[in-house]
């Protein structure tokens, strides 16, 4: 397996007082190279779960091994060597002040530390970096590649998202997290991203964890199919037997899990 | 009356290093770094004291450096470690230095006046001893701002640029920015210490105090270079910075020259920051956001 969670647990405290524990011996396999899209409502833990495996939050016990090893004693940014990740808010991705060759630079340097002697060898991105990043963008039909030195800040969130997304694929990740990274995008951007995320996910071969509200986007993308209510799997569907749902039963479906999440019962 | 002016753009030079360290901490790292007090003073009280000690004036300046950046790291860790606010933490490591600095020097103020630092191999451009601090300080910048902005172009560099820019994404891409704070910290108040040491060099002494109201000196040449020169590259900012550093020395000149008491000095000081970052409407992170006021 290139992904296997196990016993996972996490929990917090609620805002009137006492304990929600969302995640308890939570277990999840993929095999190498497997789209896998999480569904479920807010607060099912979907984006929580992205957050446990990137290390953006601390797992209170459990196991998380990516190609066997073991994840959750590992720093966020020691984790991020080999994990590209994409957020849902297209701020977040990117750092604005810098331009899209310095953004894409960082990306693909990636798996090493940039705070050794070997960092300060060289100017980057360099013109070889450059042409490099601009053959990259037209192989993969982005209108940026003769926009390398715009900073990204001054670009729309639709390109800013595409950019998050070819950043995440650089510096051979070894998983893909994909957090709601189309939310915040009108119909035709995230029309554009889906696309560019099926073709970059197929390219690199990488396992992927693609969240998602969108049920359109469920049915449609990814090998597999996952459905989370209150820190559980609720559904766990082939691309084979997804094929049995259409987009009023999914959303009936997920109708219902909304509901029987809702509300969770403080202390 | 030129003997003034030189004097300011001298001045300015022997700043400009406090100048590029605040640059470093609050543009560069987004981190508003009080350090800069401390270390400014540290560095000046322990150039006089091995200056004093007939110690080489270079090895006194590198001392000075690494003693600034010993005080940079040690804010950086209580920042990144212990998770204390950047203003805390440098208010901290501040309110130390000053016993340290008094500890090292052993007395308040260490006179510089036998000080023999050969710039007479230097040209005087017709300016005397003026002239040759000048060319000296300029050789001396030109080096600082050309390795700043080597430093910045590597990946080391970009690394730093994004933890300041974006430290969500900076994590996400796999840099530490635990380690980039606190090296980025440690390099800018290194900075910082130098500018001291020369200042002490250049007005021939050194006091405890040297460094009260160091950020905001080195922030109003942040803000006055940005403003003049608008740079839109990292060397186009470096040299800002500098510009802004001489131009920060002509306006207190022209304001002693006016008339006003140097007891007024710092006031004026802080009236002409104001004045820049409310006229220019300046966005400095953590410093001025317009639209941010309650």
């Amino acid at each position: 397996m290139s992904l296997e969670i196990q016993d996972l647990a996490w929990g917090h405290p609620l805002p009137g007082g006492g304990w929600r524990q969302l995640f308890e011996g939570f277990n999840l396999s993929c095999p190498a190279g497997q789209f896998v899209v999480v569904i479920g409502s807010n607060g099912s833990g979907k984006s929580t779960l992205l957050n446990l495996v990137a290390g953006t939050l601390r797992a209170s016990g459990g196991s998380v091994r990516l190609e066997g090893r073991e994840l959750l004693r590992l720093p966020e940014h020691r984790r991020a060597r080999a994990i590209g990740r994409v957020m849902q808010n297209p701020l977040d991705g990117t750092a604005p002040g810098l331009t899209i060759a310095e953004n894409l630079r960082l990306a693909e340097c990636r798996r090493r530390s940039l705070f050794s002697p070997r960092a300060l060898l060289g100017l980057h991105p360099s013109r070889a970096d450059r042409r490099r990043y601009g053959e990259l963008l037209e192989m993969l039909g982005l209108p940026l590649a003769d926009r390398l030195e715009t900073p990204v800040g001054q670009l729309s969130g639709g390109q800013r998202q595409t950019i998050s997304l070819v950043m995440a694929s650089l510096g051979e990740p070894r998983l893909l997290l994909l957090d709601e990274h189309t939310a915040a995008l009108d119909p035709r951007a995230e029309a554009t991203v889906m696309e560019l995320t099926d073709r970059l996910v197929a390219r690199l071969g990488t396992t992927a964890l693609m969240v998602t509200h969108s049920l359109e986007q469920a049915l449609r993308h990814g090998d597999r199919l996952l459905m989370l209510q209150e820190g559980r799997l609720i559904g766990d569907w082939s691309a084979a037997e997804r094929k049995q749902f259409n987009p009023a039963a999914l959303r009936e479906l997920y109708g219902n899990a909304t509901v029987q999440q809702d509300p969770p019962s403080p202390g | 009356m030129l003997a003034i002016w030189i004097g300011a753009i001298d001045q300015g030079l022997a700043y400009a290093g406090l100048a590029l360290g605040v640059y470093l901490t609050l543009r560069v790292l987004n981190f508003a770094d009080i350090t800069v007090d401390g270390s400014f003073a540290l560095g000046g009280g322990s150039a006089a004291l091995l200056l004093s000690q007939q110690v080489a004036p270079p090895l006194a300046l590198l001392v000075a450096v690494a003693l600034g950046a010993l005080a940079g790291t040690a804010t950086g860790l209580i920042h990144t470690r212990l998770g204390v606010n950047d203003l805390f933490a440098g208010i901290l490591t501040t309110t130390g230095l000053y016993s340290i600095t008094l500890r090292l020097m052993g007395r308040s103020n260490i006179p510089l006046t036998d000080l023999q630092l050969a710039l007479d191999r230097l040209p005087d451009l017709g300016l005397g001893s003026d002239g040759r601090w000048l060319v000296a300080l300029l050789l001396v910048v030109v080096g600082l701002v050309g390795g700043l902005a080597l430093l910045l172009a590597t990946d080391l560099g970009l690394a730093l640029r994004a933890i300041g820019n974006n430290a969500v994404m900076a994590r996400s891409n796999g840099i530490s920015t635990r380690r980039g704070l606190t090296l980025g910290i440690a390099a800018g108040n290194g900075l910082v210490a130098l500018a001291g040491a020369l200042v002490a060099m250049y007005q021939g002494f050194a006091d405890v105090t040297m460094g009260i109201g160091s950020l905001i000196l080195g922030l109003g040449a942040v803000i006055v270079g940005e403003s003049v020169l608008r740079p839109r590259t990292v060397p186009q900012a470096l040299v800002a910075v500098v510009l802004g550093s001489v131009l920060f020395r002509a306006m207190i000149a022209l304001a002693l020259q006016l008339g006003m008491e140097p007891v007024d000095l710092k006031l004026a000081t802080a009236l002409l920051l104001l004045a820049a970052l409310g006229l220019g409407r300046l966005r400095i992170p953590g410093v001025s956001d317009p639209g941010g006021g309650r």
